[in-house]
């Protein structure tokens, strides 16, 4: 309880705490707290031609009815089950490796974590125009016919929508998990891989045994923290596919909130929409807390 | 040498070494090539002519550079421009952010003034708030509050960043007593101190908070779509996202490699300080 | 620093950062002040990449502030699209538009909607437009609502098939005549992409509105409309619109005929027309202008026929265009101020975007059919003609064909950027899925159009 200042500064300290606090306050209060519930309040209402009017639940009925609703929400969460699978995977085991290695450690850090540096809308450009072409004149095309593969509409074949927004948004974003992975590997006692090694573990079980236990907390949170992040897809439906994407195979639920409120002018849809996805992700987090929060 | 999954003399043995040897190369040669490659990709590509692009098979060096579309790109998307704004955008995100939550931090961690625990969990619930749902009601606010076009609209709302208020307090909570108690001893009041004591220490935090400030400035991009539609306020970003509806191919890649360079530039100085910061936030969890 | 020096400090801080912001907005509107001097602020000013339009633009201002010292403009450029409909939407949520601003035919209800718009019906007469009664009274009507003017139109379009003369010519087509009916246009297709090298013989859009758009306008060449006439439900999920997307997919798996690159939105597809990739799209005469200002292309390349009929002669076309929209709350001395620039720099024959004499040596192209702002047979409309046969820089011939076999232009429909973004669904699907089914995509467009319309 006590600071350890003594007495009567307690006034002013308070008074100082409150002033130091002010400013940051006021941003939170104008630019979180405020804008919750005025995004709930919102889906609540509809403004047409400067008149506000309460309409109940009609802007959420609305926004179920629209025909892309459950495929926008199918669309993001394919993307966000693939991209935990690739995405998530993926960094983790290029962690291990990494952490393996006695060489070049530093180079390969900095280099998985250079795209991450890059603005996205750099890199999907990149991606759009030279690596997806669906032509044979694109990157990966290319490659997969000197390797004599089958090439791929990447963008333009609803199948592969999803799996190309997931490879160009990997490549974006693992370098920051790896490093974090790495930092953790770090941190497991030298102690218990010997002890597994003299057990006769081979490699994966000491992996599974010893790496994965190991780092539960962190691997636990990331998943969390990944499924939140990925469920906001966004901006690689609007740069790669254009939007909606080849029938509608791109479109997320947060292209739709744009959509609805930019292009159909319907700011108070596109607030119940909003809302609707905070209540999945909240919830989601709920749950996935509780579940994981078992006393140690 | 810390003991890792394969043990050390494992890999100084033959057939051991043979295959971590082998291992290393392949890792350093498909990693190169997976993450510089593409970079290599785009900035040769945006010297190639419209012609070129379309060419199957595609060349690995352009035939007939034209670094012209480079300046294309530089005055038709007005880079100058829009770079200085986003940098502009950057540094006063930086300042606000280093003040008022440095100050807030610091209020919640060490002053403890009343309702201080409620406002600090109110700030931490908004980390369970995904941002895109509060993109339309914090346009609507930002309209409200006459700040479209205004680079407060992106400095005020970055100050709402919960999770820098708690890597700062957490710092600040692990400072001892003992040294801000010495500092009262000496007729210091809470001002003093944090000017004198506190923040000399915490310059490792400090600085990863303004990397990271840096850096989410420089990435977003929905917020300052709605939030600077003029193209005279425009982020570097968006005004490529703007532009690619009117320009050939080759200028847009060109603009984003223009883009990018900063970002790059700033990783390379900054690199070690990125690396240290993204570890600190992830020990513990 | 003690709490009080620091109180100080913060204060100050506060004041110069709140000074620093205020200075960073930029002003939107004009203003009228006693001395009888009218400042008004109007957008869509060419972009720094538009050299010879953005002087042009300048000398105009420059000009007319002399003829009538007493008026400013102060000009805003928003872009090399002036109306890109999610910042157009934001301007307007915003109430960041300016004075006068720019907007579609299409946009009228949403600038309604937003509140913004102020009604302009008692200063648009000879005074401040001396060529109002000589504009088209459909590009006028657009602008209207109840008898009620809120908008001047400045240009008009209609749609026809834009072809490359140079891959007619290759692929053994006369370039003199362009084909008539979608049958003519697969098989002329066919021949252009037979030649290989990447080369689309017809082209098409899906993506970014544009698709949509373009159903649209081939939907009307079917004699088909998008909306019921009382605008209430989609009306195209029947046999003309399924004509329409089995042309296209027809022609895109069948033969093979559309190129690869698909998705395309507007700069996509005049790319590749600038790089010689595209034998014909469906366009305005302003692509062309496009083309070649933007995209690396030659005038001498492009002609234009008629839209396409399915069985003859297209049943109708698109037409649409753009104006000035006036912002709620300016003073009379404003809205006369800013129709009087209009009608300089947009509605009078010989100057402005009219004046030929100046556009000619510029590469901007002279003696293309449209705009068609004055109505057939006015004085207005006879000056103009005349001034572009004389200072044609294009070739007046290629655009005969389109000339004069005029189609009936038909106006977009109502909430028209909603629905082309859901068109460009049903378009992308048969250009992108070789399995995609004609009857499910316009069902499912029809279902999304029908909540639109019922929301709007």
């Amino acid at each position: 309880m006590t600071n350890g200042w003594v007495g009567g500064r307690k006034v002013r300290n308070h008074l100082t705490g409150h002033l130091f606090l002010i400013g940051a306050v006021l941003c939170f209060a104008f630019f979180a707290w405020y804008p919750m519930v005025r995004g709930i309040v919102m889906s609540f209402q509809r403004t047409r031609r400067g008149v506000t009017t309460w309409v109940g639940w009609d802007n959420y009925e609305r926004i179920i009815d629209d025909p892309s609703f459950w495929t926008a929400w199918k669309n993001t969460l394919y993307f966000t089950v693939l991209a935990l699978v690739v995405g998530y995977a993926v960094p983790f085991f290029v962690a291990i490796l990494f952490n393996e290695l006695r060489h070049a450690k530093g180079y390969l850090r900095a280099l998985v974590y250079l795209p991450v540096m890059l603005p996205p809308a750099s890199t999907l450009f990149l991606f759009k125009f030279y690596v997806y072409d669906p032509s044979d004149a694109g990157l990966f095309n290319a490659i997969l016919k000197a390797l004599h593969l089958p090439t791929s509409q990447w963008m333009q074949s609803p199948a592969m929508t999803v799996p190309a927004m997931v490879l160009a948004s990997t490549w974006m974003n693992m370098g920051g998990a790896v490093l974090i992975y790495l930092a953790a590997l770090q941190n497991i006692p030298g102690e218990l891989y010997e002890a597994a090694e003299l057990d006769g573990a081979g490699v994966w079980r000491r992996i599974l045994h010893v790496t994965i236990p190991q780092t539960k907390l962190i691997l636990s949170l990331m998943a969390m923290l990944q499924i939140v992040a990925t469920m906001q897809l966004f901006i690689e439906p609007l740069i790669l596919a254009n939007g909606a994407g080849s029938q509608d195979s791109a479109t997320s639920v947060v292209y739709l909130i744009y959509q609805h409120g930019f292009f159909q002018n319907d700011l108070n849809g596109a607030a119940a929409l909003g809302v609707l996805m905070l209540v999945v992700l909240a919830g989601f987090s709920a749950v996935y807390l509780r579940l994981t929060a078992r006393p140690e | 040498m810390t003991r890792t999954l394969i043990s050390q003399s494992q890999l100084r043995r033959g057939r051991g070494r043979f295959l971590y040897w082998t291992l290393l190369a392949l890792v350093l040669g498909v990693f190169s090539l997976a993450f510089i490659g593409p970079l290599y990709w785009m900035v040769t590509g945006a010297l190639k002519s419209g012609q070129e692009i379309a060419q199957t098979p595609p060349t690995l060096f352009p035939a007939d550079p034209q670094p012209q579309n480079y300046i294309d790109a530089w005055y038709r998307l007005n880079l100058a421009k829009l770079l200085f704004n986003t940098f502009y955008y950057a540094i006063g995100a930086v300042v606000f952010q280093l003040v008022l939550d440095t100050a807030a931090a610091y209020a919640l961690s060490k002053l403890r003034p009343i309702l201080g625990n409620v406002i600090l969990g109110l700030m931490l619930a908004t980390l369970m708030i995904p941002a895109m749902v509060l993109i339309v009601p914090q346009y609507v606010t930002a309209i409200d509050l006459n700040l479209l076009d205004s680079p407060f609209a992106i400095w005020l709302p970055a100050v709402a960043n919960a999770f820098n208020i708690f890597l700062l307090k957490r710092f600040f909570d692990s400072i001892p007593e003992d040294l801000l108690a010495a500092a009262t001893m000496d007729g210091a009041g809470p001002v003093r101190t944090l000017w004198s004591i506190v923040l000399p220490i915490s310059r490792p935090i400090l600085g990863v908070v303004s990397i990271f400030a840096v850096t989410a400035v420089w990435k977003d991009f929905l917020w300052p779509k709605l939030v600077m539609p003029s193209p005279e306020t425009r982020t570097v970003s968006v005004g490529i996202y703007a532009f690619a509806g009117g320009t050939p191919m080759n200028v847009v890649v060109a603009a984003a490699v223009i883009a990018a360079i900063p970002t790059v530039i700033f990783f390379l100085i900054f690199q070690k300080n990125i690396m240290s910061g993204l570890t600190a936030g992830s020990l513990k969890g | 620093m003690s709490v009080p020096q620091y109180r100080q400090v913060a204060a100050l801080a506060l004041a110069a950062g709140l000074g620093l912001g205020l200075a960073a907005c930029s002003t939107k509107s004009g203003s009228t002040d006693a001395a009888g001097k009218v400042t008004i602020t109007v957008d869509c000013q060419p972009v720094g990449a538009q050299k010879e339009l953005l002087k042009n633009w300048n000398a105009d201002v420059e000009a007319f502030q002399k003829l009538h010292p007493n008026i400013t403009i102060k000009s805003v450029s928003v872009g090399a699209q002036c109306n890109n409909p999610p910042d157009f939407t934001a301007r307007l949520q915003g109430g960041t538009v300016t004075d006068v601003f720019y907007g579609y035919m299409t946009d009228l209800q949403q600038v309604l909607d937003s509140g913004q718009a102020m009604e302009i019906t008692p200063y648009v007469n000879k005074d401040t437009i001396p060529t109002w009664d000589s504009i088209d009274a459909a590009a006028k009507g657009v602008f209207t609502d109840a008898g009620k003017v809120y908008g001047v139109p400045v240009k008009n379009y209609s749609m026809g098939l834009v072809y490359n003369k140079n891959l007619f010519q290759q692929a053994g087509l006369d370039p003199k005549t362009p084909p008539k009916t979608w049958a003519e246009v697969r098989a002329a297709a066919k021949k252009i992409s037979a030649l290989g090298n990447g080369i689309a013989g017809y082209s098409e859009y899906s993506a970014g509105n544009t698709g949509g758009w373009h159903f649209t306008a081939e939907l009307y060449a079917q004699g088909g409309q998008i909306v019921s006439t009382d605008g209430k439900k989609a009306d195209f999920n029947n046999t003309m619109g399924k004509q329409v997307l089995q042309n296209l997919k027809d022609m895109r798996y069948a033969d093979n005929s559309m190129g690869d690159r698909q998705l395309l939105g507007w700069p996509d597809l005049l790319t590749n027309a600038g790089a010689g990739k595209v034998g014909m799209f469906i366009g305005a005469p302003d692509a062309t202008t496009a083309i070649v200002t933007q995209f690396q292309g030659k005038y001498q390349d492009w002609a234009m026929g008629p839209m396409p009929g399915q069985d003859g002669t297209a049943k109708g076309t698109l037409g649409g265009g753009e104006g000035y929209f006036f912002k709620k709350g300016l003073s009379p001395e404003q809205v006369k101020a800013g129709l009087m620039w209009l009608a300089y720099e947009k509605l009078t024959p010989g100057k402005g975007q009219f004046d030929y004499v100046r556009s000619k040596p510029q590469n901007e192209p002279v003696g293309l059919p449209q705009p068609q702002l004055f109505t057939v047979g006015s004085d207005a409309h006879k000056t103009d003609l005349e001034q572009r046969k004389a200072n044609a820089n294009v070739n007046v011939e290629d655009f005969a064909a389109f000339e004069n076999n005029p189609v009936t232009i038909k106006a977009e429909p109502p909430n028209a950027q909603a629905i082309y973004a859901v068109l460009d669904g049903a378009m992308s699907a048969v250009l992108t899925n070789p399995n995609a089914s004609v009857d499910d995509e316009l069902r499912k467009a029809e279902e999304k159009v029908n909540q639109i319309l019922a929301t709007a």
